[in-house]
Protein backbone atom coordinates (compact mmCIF):
# COMPACT_ATOMS: atom_id res chain seq x y z
CA UNK A 1 0.00 0.00 0.00
CA UNK A 2 1.42 3.26 -1.02
CA UNK A 3 0.42 6.49 0.64
CA UNK A 4 -0.76 9.13 -1.74
CA UNK A 5 0.75 12.01 0.18
CA UNK A 6 2.81 12.61 3.24
CA UNK A 7 0.58 13.29 6.22
CA UNK A 8 1.49 14.52 9.63
CA UNK A 9 0.93 12.12 12.47
CA UNK A 10 -2.43 12.72 14.14
CA UNK A 11 -2.46 15.05 17.11
CA UNK A 12 -3.29 13.70 20.54
CA UNK A 13 -6.85 14.98 20.22
CA UNK A 14 -7.60 13.27 16.94
CA UNK A 15 -5.88 10.13 18.14
CA UNK A 16 -8.04 10.10 21.24
CA UNK A 17 -11.17 10.89 19.27
CA UNK A 18 -10.18 8.32 16.66
CA UNK A 19 -10.63 10.65 13.74
CA UNK A 20 -8.55 11.90 10.91
CA UNK A 21 -6.34 14.78 11.87
CA UNK A 22 -6.95 17.41 9.23
CA UNK A 23 -4.36 20.06 8.34
CA UNK A 24 -6.56 22.78 9.85
CA UNK A 25 -7.19 20.79 13.03
CA UNK A 26 -7.63 23.36 15.79
CA UNK A 27 -6.18 21.01 18.40
CA UNK A 28 -3.05 19.95 16.51
CA UNK A 29 -0.74 22.88 17.44
CA UNK A 30 -1.52 22.54 21.14
CA UNK A 31 -1.97 18.83 21.74
CA UNK A 32 1.08 17.09 20.29
CA UNK A 33 0.95 13.28 20.00
CA UNK A 34 3.79 13.04 22.59
CA UNK A 35 1.46 14.34 25.32
CA UNK A 36 -1.68 12.22 25.13
CA UNK A 37 -2.66 12.64 28.78
CA UNK A 38 -2.99 16.38 28.35
CA UNK A 39 -5.90 16.05 25.94
CA UNK A 40 -7.41 13.08 27.78
CA UNK A 41 -7.76 15.18 30.93
CA UNK A 42 -9.14 18.17 29.09
CA UNK A 43 -11.60 16.04 27.18
CA UNK A 44 -12.73 14.21 30.29
CA UNK A 45 -13.49 17.37 32.28
CA UNK A 46 -14.53 19.89 29.67
CA UNK A 47 -15.25 17.95 26.51
CA UNK A 48 -13.64 18.35 23.09
CA UNK A 49 -16.51 20.36 21.62
CA UNK A 50 -16.41 22.89 24.48
CA UNK A 51 -12.64 23.25 24.17
CA UNK A 52 -12.98 23.73 20.43
CA UNK A 53 -15.57 26.48 20.95
CA UNK A 54 -13.41 28.15 23.58
CA UNK A 55 -10.38 28.14 21.30
CA UNK A 56 -12.42 29.61 18.48
CA UNK A 57 -13.53 32.43 20.78
CA UNK A 58 -9.98 33.60 21.51
CA UNK A 59 -7.46 35.03 19.07
CA UNK A 60 -4.92 32.57 17.61
CA UNK A 61 -1.93 34.03 19.47
CA UNK A 62 -3.73 33.43 22.78
CA UNK A 63 -4.79 29.87 22.12
CA UNK A 64 -1.68 28.27 23.50
CA UNK A 65 -2.12 30.04 26.83
CA UNK A 66 -5.80 29.14 26.86
CA UNK A 67 -5.02 25.46 26.25
CA UNK A 68 -2.38 25.42 28.96
CA UNK A 69 -4.75 26.96 31.48
CA UNK A 70 -7.47 24.48 30.54
CA UNK A 71 -5.01 21.62 30.88
CA UNK A 72 -4.02 22.91 34.35
CA UNK A 73 -7.65 23.22 35.47
CA UNK A 74 -8.52 19.79 34.10
CA UNK A 75 -5.65 18.14 35.90
CA UNK A 76 -6.59 19.92 39.13
CA UNK A 77 -10.17 18.78 38.80
CA UNK A 78 -9.04 15.17 38.17
CA UNK A 79 -6.96 15.26 41.35
CA UNK A 80 -9.63 16.96 43.41
CA UNK A 81 -13.12 16.44 41.94
CA UNK A 82 -14.77 18.56 44.67
CA UNK A 83 -12.69 21.77 44.57
CA UNK A 84 -10.42 21.44 41.55
CA UNK A 85 -8.12 24.45 41.11
CA UNK A 86 -10.48 26.58 43.24
CA UNK A 87 -9.02 24.88 46.30
CA UNK A 88 -5.63 26.38 45.51
CA UNK A 89 -7.24 29.80 45.09
CA UNK A 90 -8.87 29.48 48.48
CA UNK A 91 -5.59 28.57 50.16
CA UNK A 92 -3.74 31.42 48.49
CA UNK A 93 -6.42 33.94 49.38
CA UNK A 94 -6.19 32.94 53.03
CA UNK A 95 -2.43 33.29 52.86
CA UNK A 96 -2.78 36.78 51.43
CA UNK A 97 -5.15 37.76 54.22
CA UNK A 98 -2.84 36.38 56.87
CA UNK A 99 0.17 38.20 55.44
CA UNK A 100 -1.76 41.43 55.21
CA UNK A 101 -2.84 41.08 58.81
CA UNK A 102 0.74 40.46 59.94
CA UNK A 103 1.93 43.41 57.91
CA UNK A 104 -0.65 45.71 59.47
CA UNK A 105 0.31 44.55 62.96
CA UNK A 106 4.01 45.11 62.28
CA UNK A 107 3.33 48.54 60.83
CA UNK A 108 1.38 49.39 63.97
CA UNK A 109 4.39 48.34 66.06
CA UNK A 110 6.65 50.60 64.04
CA UNK A 111 4.32 53.53 64.54
CA UNK A 112 4.35 52.90 68.28
CA UNK A 113 8.14 52.88 68.28
CA UNK A 114 8.21 56.00 66.16
CA UNK A 115 5.91 57.80 68.57
CA UNK A 116 8.21 56.79 71.40
CA UNK A 117 11.14 58.39 69.60
CA UNK A 118 9.48 61.79 69.61
CA UNK A 119 10.26 64.25 72.45
CA UNK A 120 8.35 63.47 75.58
CA UNK A 121 6.32 66.26 77.22
CA UNK A 122 7.98 67.79 80.29
CA UNK A 123 7.42 65.83 83.45
CA UNK A 124 5.65 67.75 86.23
CA UNK B 1 -42.12 28.09 32.32
CA UNK B 2 -44.35 26.24 34.74
CA UNK B 3 -44.81 22.51 35.05
CA UNK B 4 -48.16 20.78 34.89
CA UNK B 5 -49.55 20.40 38.37
CA UNK B 6 -46.56 22.17 39.88
CA UNK B 7 -46.07 25.65 41.20
CA UNK B 8 -42.30 25.69 40.92
CA UNK B 9 -40.66 26.82 37.69
CA UNK B 10 -37.96 24.87 35.86
CA UNK B 11 -34.38 25.35 36.92
CA UNK B 12 -32.05 27.34 34.72
CA UNK B 13 -30.49 24.14 33.35
CA UNK B 14 -33.78 22.60 32.27
CA UNK B 15 -35.01 25.93 31.02
CA UNK B 16 -31.95 26.31 28.84
CA UNK B 17 -32.32 22.79 27.51
CA UNK B 18 -36.05 23.28 27.09
CA UNK B 19 -36.94 20.13 28.94
CA UNK B 20 -39.10 19.19 31.82
CA UNK B 21 -37.51 19.84 35.16
CA UNK B 22 -38.23 16.76 37.21
CA UNK B 23 -38.20 16.82 41.02
CA UNK B 24 -35.10 14.63 41.00
CA UNK B 25 -33.21 17.10 38.78
CA UNK B 26 -29.63 17.01 39.99
CA UNK B 27 -28.84 20.58 38.95
CA UNK B 28 -32.05 22.27 40.12
CA UNK B 29 -30.79 23.10 43.64
CA UNK B 30 -27.71 24.81 42.22
CA UNK B 31 -29.06 26.63 39.18
CA UNK B 32 -32.22 28.48 40.18
CA UNK B 33 -34.34 29.92 37.39
CA UNK B 34 -33.12 33.46 37.97
CA UNK B 35 -29.42 32.59 37.50
CA UNK B 36 -29.35 31.90 33.79
CA UNK B 37 -26.01 33.58 33.20
CA UNK B 38 -24.32 31.42 35.84
CA UNK B 39 -25.65 28.29 34.23
CA UNK B 40 -24.63 29.46 30.78
CA UNK B 41 -21.08 29.97 31.97
CA UNK B 42 -20.96 26.52 33.57
CA UNK B 43 -22.53 24.95 30.51
CA UNK B 44 -20.08 26.72 28.20
CA UNK B 45 -17.04 25.46 30.10
CA UNK B 46 -18.07 22.05 31.38
CA UNK B 47 -21.29 21.07 29.68
CA UNK B 48 -24.32 19.62 31.47
CA UNK B 49 -23.29 16.02 30.98
CA UNK B 50 -19.81 16.60 32.43
CA UNK B 51 -21.24 18.44 35.44
CA UNK B 52 -23.67 15.61 36.10
CA UNK B 53 -20.83 13.12 35.65
CA UNK B 54 -18.77 14.94 38.29
CA UNK B 55 -21.69 15.07 40.71
CA UNK B 56 -22.46 11.40 40.28
CA UNK B 57 -18.85 10.49 41.07
CA UNK B 58 -19.14 12.27 44.42
CA UNK B 59 -20.94 11.64 47.65
CA UNK B 60 -24.20 13.67 47.89
CA UNK B 61 -22.77 15.52 50.88
CA UNK B 62 -20.07 16.90 48.60
CA UNK B 63 -22.40 18.09 45.86
CA UNK B 64 -22.89 21.58 47.24
CA UNK B 65 -19.18 22.31 47.57
CA UNK B 66 -18.42 20.82 44.17
CA UNK B 67 -21.10 22.94 42.51
CA UNK B 68 -19.77 26.05 44.23
CA UNK B 69 -16.32 25.45 42.81
CA UNK B 70 -17.69 24.57 39.38
CA UNK B 71 -19.76 27.75 39.22
CA UNK B 72 -16.82 29.81 40.46
CA UNK B 73 -14.48 28.28 37.91
CA UNK B 74 -16.96 28.86 35.10
CA UNK B 75 -17.57 32.47 36.09
CA UNK B 76 -13.84 33.16 36.22
CA UNK B 77 -13.41 31.58 32.78
CA UNK B 78 -16.19 33.78 31.46
CA UNK B 79 -14.42 36.84 32.87
CA UNK B 80 -10.95 35.74 31.77
CA UNK B 81 -11.40 33.56 28.66
CA UNK B 82 -7.68 32.95 28.12
CA UNK B 83 -6.23 32.30 31.59
CA UNK B 84 -9.26 31.53 33.74
CA UNK B 85 -8.47 30.41 37.28
CA UNK B 86 -4.81 30.00 36.44
CA UNK B 87 -4.60 33.75 35.98
CA UNK B 88 -6.16 34.29 39.40
CA UNK B 89 -3.69 31.87 40.97
CA UNK B 90 -0.73 33.62 39.35
CA UNK B 91 -2.01 36.97 40.59
CA UNK B 92 -2.32 35.64 44.10
CA UNK B 93 1.20 34.21 43.99
CA UNK B 94 2.49 37.60 42.88
CA UNK B 95 0.53 39.32 45.64
CA UNK B 96 1.99 36.95 48.22
CA UNK B 97 5.48 37.57 46.94
CA UNK B 98 5.00 41.33 47.20
CA UNK B 99 3.58 41.03 50.70
CA UNK B 100 6.47 38.85 51.83
CA UNK B 101 8.98 41.33 50.46
CA UNK B 102 7.20 44.18 52.18
CA UNK B 103 7.06 42.17 55.36
CA UNK B 104 10.78 41.62 55.25
CA UNK B 105 11.37 45.33 54.79
CA UNK B 106 9.02 46.25 57.60
CA UNK B 107 10.59 43.74 59.97
CA UNK B 108 13.99 45.21 59.18
CA UNK B 109 12.71 48.65 60.08
CA UNK B 110 11.15 47.36 63.27
CA UNK B 111 14.41 45.79 64.31
CA UNK B 112 16.14 49.10 63.66
CA UNK B 113 13.70 50.85 65.95
CA UNK B 114 14.13 48.24 68.65
CA UNK B 115 17.90 48.47 68.54
CA UNK B 116 17.73 52.24 68.69
CA UNK B 117 15.30 52.15 71.57
CA UNK B 118 17.48 49.69 73.43
CA UNK B 119 20.48 51.91 72.84
CA UNK B 120 18.59 54.91 74.18
CA UNK B 121 17.49 52.99 77.24
CA UNK B 122 21.05 51.98 77.97
CA UNK B 123 22.18 55.57 77.69
CA UNK B 124 19.41 56.71 79.98
CA UNK B 125 20.36 54.11 82.54
CA UNK B 126 23.96 55.23 82.31
CA UNK B 127 22.98 58.85 82.80
CA UNK B 128 20.72 58.00 85.69
CA UNK B 129 23.58 56.14 87.29
CA UNK B 130 25.83 59.15 86.89
CA UNK B 131 23.06 61.34 88.26
CA UNK B 132 22.84 59.12 91.29
CA UNK B 133 26.57 59.34 91.82
CA UNK B 134 26.53 63.12 91.56
CA UNK B 135 23.55 63.37 93.90
CA UNK B 136 25.36 61.14 96.35
CA UNK B 137 28.35 63.45 96.09
CA UNK B 138 26.08 66.42 96.76
CA UNK B 139 24.66 64.71 99.80
CA UNK B 140 28.10 63.97 101.14
CA UNK B 141 29.22 67.51 100.47
CA UNK B 142 26.19 69.01 102.15
CA UNK B 143 26.78 66.81 105.16
CA UNK B 144 30.37 67.89 105.24
CA UNK B 145 29.32 71.52 104.97
CA UNK B 146 27.35 71.19 108.12
CA UNK B 147 30.45 69.97 109.94
CA UNK B 148 32.91 72.35 108.28
CA UNK B 149 33.96 75.93 108.99
CA UNK B 150 31.81 78.53 107.32
CA UNK B 151 34.62 80.28 105.43
CA UNK B 152 35.92 77.96 102.88
CA UNK B 153 36.57 79.31 99.42
CA UNK B 154 37.08 75.91 97.95
CA UNK B 155 33.60 74.66 98.60
CA UNK B 156 31.65 77.25 96.58
CA UNK B 157 33.93 76.55 93.66
CA UNK B 158 33.43 72.90 94.22
CA UNK B 159 29.65 73.38 94.30
CA UNK B 160 29.73 75.35 91.10
CA UNK B 161 31.85 72.72 89.46
CA UNK B 162 29.51 69.97 90.56
CA UNK B 163 26.48 71.86 89.35
CA UNK B 164 27.88 72.47 85.93
CA UNK B 165 28.47 68.87 85.00
CA UNK B 166 25.19 68.08 86.70
CA UNK B 167 23.51 70.49 84.33
CA UNK B 168 25.43 69.06 81.42
CA UNK B 169 24.10 65.67 82.30
CA UNK B 170 20.61 67.02 82.38
CA UNK B 171 20.94 68.41 78.91
CA UNK B 172 21.02 64.95 77.48
CA UNK B 173 18.78 63.16 79.94
CA UNK B 174 15.28 62.35 78.91
CA UNK B 175 13.75 64.59 81.51
CA UNK B 176 14.96 67.81 79.89
CA UNK B 177 13.33 68.70 76.64
CA UNK B 178 13.87 72.29 75.83
CA UNK B 179 17.64 72.13 75.66
CA UNK B 180 18.84 72.50 72.07
CA UNK B 181 21.43 69.69 72.26
CA UNK B 182 18.76 67.11 72.99
CA UNK B 183 16.64 68.53 70.22
CA UNK B 184 19.52 68.11 67.86
CA UNK B 185 19.88 64.51 68.88
CA UNK B 186 16.21 63.85 68.33
CA UNK B 187 16.23 65.67 65.01
CA UNK B 188 19.10 63.49 63.97
CA UNK B 189 17.17 60.38 64.91
CA UNK B 190 14.21 61.56 62.83
CA UNK B 191 16.53 62.42 59.94
CA UNK B 192 18.01 58.96 60.16
CA UNK B 193 14.54 57.42 60.10
CA UNK B 194 13.74 59.35 56.91
CA UNK B 195 17.10 58.41 55.41
CA UNK B 196 16.46 54.79 56.20
CA UNK B 197 13.00 54.97 54.72
CA UNK B 198 14.34 56.57 51.57
CA UNK B 199 17.08 53.96 51.35
CA UNK B 200 14.57 51.21 51.78
CA UNK B 201 12.27 52.67 49.19
CA UNK B 202 15.06 52.79 46.68
CA UNK B 203 16.08 49.28 47.59
CA UNK B 204 12.65 47.77 47.21
CA UNK B 205 11.64 50.00 44.36
CA UNK B 206 8.47 50.89 46.16
CA UNK B 207 8.32 54.63 46.52
CA UNK B 208 4.81 54.54 47.84
CA UNK B 209 5.68 52.58 50.95
CA UNK B 210 3.11 53.24 53.65
CA UNK B 211 5.94 53.30 56.18
CA UNK B 212 7.59 56.27 54.48
CA UNK B 213 4.30 58.12 54.38
CA UNK B 214 3.61 57.35 58.02
CA UNK B 215 7.04 58.59 59.06
CA UNK B 216 6.14 62.02 57.72
CA UNK B 217 3.00 62.13 59.78
CA UNK B 218 4.59 61.40 63.15
CA UNK B 219 3.08 63.36 66.00
CA UNK B 220 4.70 63.67 69.41
CA UNK B 221 3.07 61.32 71.80
CA UNK B 222 3.90 59.88 75.15
CA UNK B 223 2.35 56.44 74.69
CA UNK B 224 4.15 53.65 76.43
CA UNK B 225 6.07 51.28 74.27
CA UNK B 226 4.24 48.07 73.40
CA UNK B 227 5.90 44.69 73.37
CA UNK B 228 7.27 43.72 69.99
CA UNK B 229 8.52 40.52 68.39
CA UNK B 230 12.20 39.75 68.66
CA UNK B 231 13.66 38.86 65.28
CA UNK B 232 17.17 38.91 63.97
CA UNK B 233 17.89 41.22 61.06
CA UNK B 234 20.79 40.31 58.83
CA UNK B 235 21.39 43.60 57.07
CA UNK B 236 21.10 45.80 60.12
CA UNK B 237 24.79 46.52 60.11
CA UNK B 238 24.32 48.86 57.18
CA UNK B 239 22.18 51.10 59.32
CA UNK B 240 24.16 50.90 62.52
CA UNK B 241 26.77 53.48 61.58
CA UNK B 242 24.02 56.09 61.49
CA UNK B 243 23.20 55.43 65.09
CA UNK B 244 26.83 55.58 66.02
CA UNK B 245 26.69 59.22 64.98
CA UNK B 246 24.06 59.87 67.61
CA UNK B 247 26.21 60.69 70.57
CA UNK B 248 25.29 62.44 73.74
CA UNK B 249 28.54 64.25 73.45
CA UNK B 250 26.85 66.39 70.84
CA UNK B 251 25.35 68.18 73.81
CA UNK B 252 28.85 69.21 74.76
CA UNK B 253 29.64 70.50 71.31
CA UNK B 254 27.09 73.28 71.52
CA UNK B 255 28.14 74.53 74.89
CA UNK B 256 30.93 76.91 75.64
CA UNK B 257 32.91 74.79 78.01
CA UNK B 258 32.65 71.46 76.31
CA UNK B 259 36.21 70.35 76.84
CA UNK B 260 36.49 71.92 80.25
CA UNK B 261 33.25 70.38 81.32
CA UNK B 262 34.33 66.97 80.24
CA UNK B 263 37.56 67.28 82.10
CA UNK B 264 35.74 68.59 85.13
CA UNK B 265 33.32 65.70 84.89
CA UNK B 266 36.12 63.21 84.84
CA UNK B 267 37.73 64.85 87.81
CA UNK B 268 34.37 64.86 89.51
CA UNK B 269 34.13 61.14 88.95
CA UNK B 270 37.49 60.59 90.50
CA UNK B 271 36.60 62.85 93.37
CA UNK B 272 33.29 61.22 94.10
CA UNK B 273 34.93 57.86 94.10
CA UNK B 274 37.23 59.15 96.75
CA UNK B 275 34.39 60.66 98.71
CA UNK B 276 32.19 57.64 98.76
CA UNK B 277 34.59 55.86 101.01
CA UNK B 278 36.06 57.17 104.23
CA UNK B 279 36.67 60.83 103.77
CA UNK B 280 39.05 62.74 105.89
CA UNK B 281 39.67 66.40 105.98
CA UNK B 282 42.94 65.96 104.17
CA UNK B 283 41.25 64.16 101.33
CA UNK B 284 38.57 66.82 101.16
CA UNK B 285 41.07 69.55 100.88
CA UNK B 286 42.92 67.75 98.12
CA UNK B 287 39.68 67.22 96.27
CA UNK B 288 38.76 70.83 96.64
CA UNK B 289 42.14 71.78 95.34
CA UNK B 290 41.45 69.75 92.22
CA UNK B 291 38.34 71.75 91.54
CA UNK B 292 39.87 75.04 92.29
CA UNK B 293 42.17 74.48 89.36
CA UNK B 294 39.38 73.97 86.86
CA UNK B 295 37.88 76.93 85.07
CA UNK B 296 34.23 77.27 85.67
CA UNK B 297 31.69 79.94 84.98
Amino acid sequence: MASSSYSNPPCAACKCLRRKCMPDCIFAPYFPPEEPQKFINVHKIFGASNVSKLLNDVSPHQREDAVNSLAYEAEARMKDPVYGCVGAISVLQRQVMRLQKELDATNADIIRYAYNEMPQPPQP
Amino acid sequence: MTLKGGATSACAACKYQRRKCIPECLLAPYFPADQTKVFQNAHKLFGVSNIVKILRSLDPSQHAEAMRSIKYQANVRDRFPVYGCLGVIRQLYYQIQMLEEEMHTVLTQLEMYRQHHHHQQQQQQHHQHQHQISSMADDVISQLELGMAPSNNALPLFNQATHQPYTMQNTYSSSDIDSPPKDNVENNSLWIQHLFFDTNNHGTGNNDSPIAIQSQLLVPNSEPLADTQHQVVQDYDEIHPFFDSIDDRQSYIDTKDAEDSSSSEESLKETTQLMVGNVGSKDLKSAAACFSLTSVN
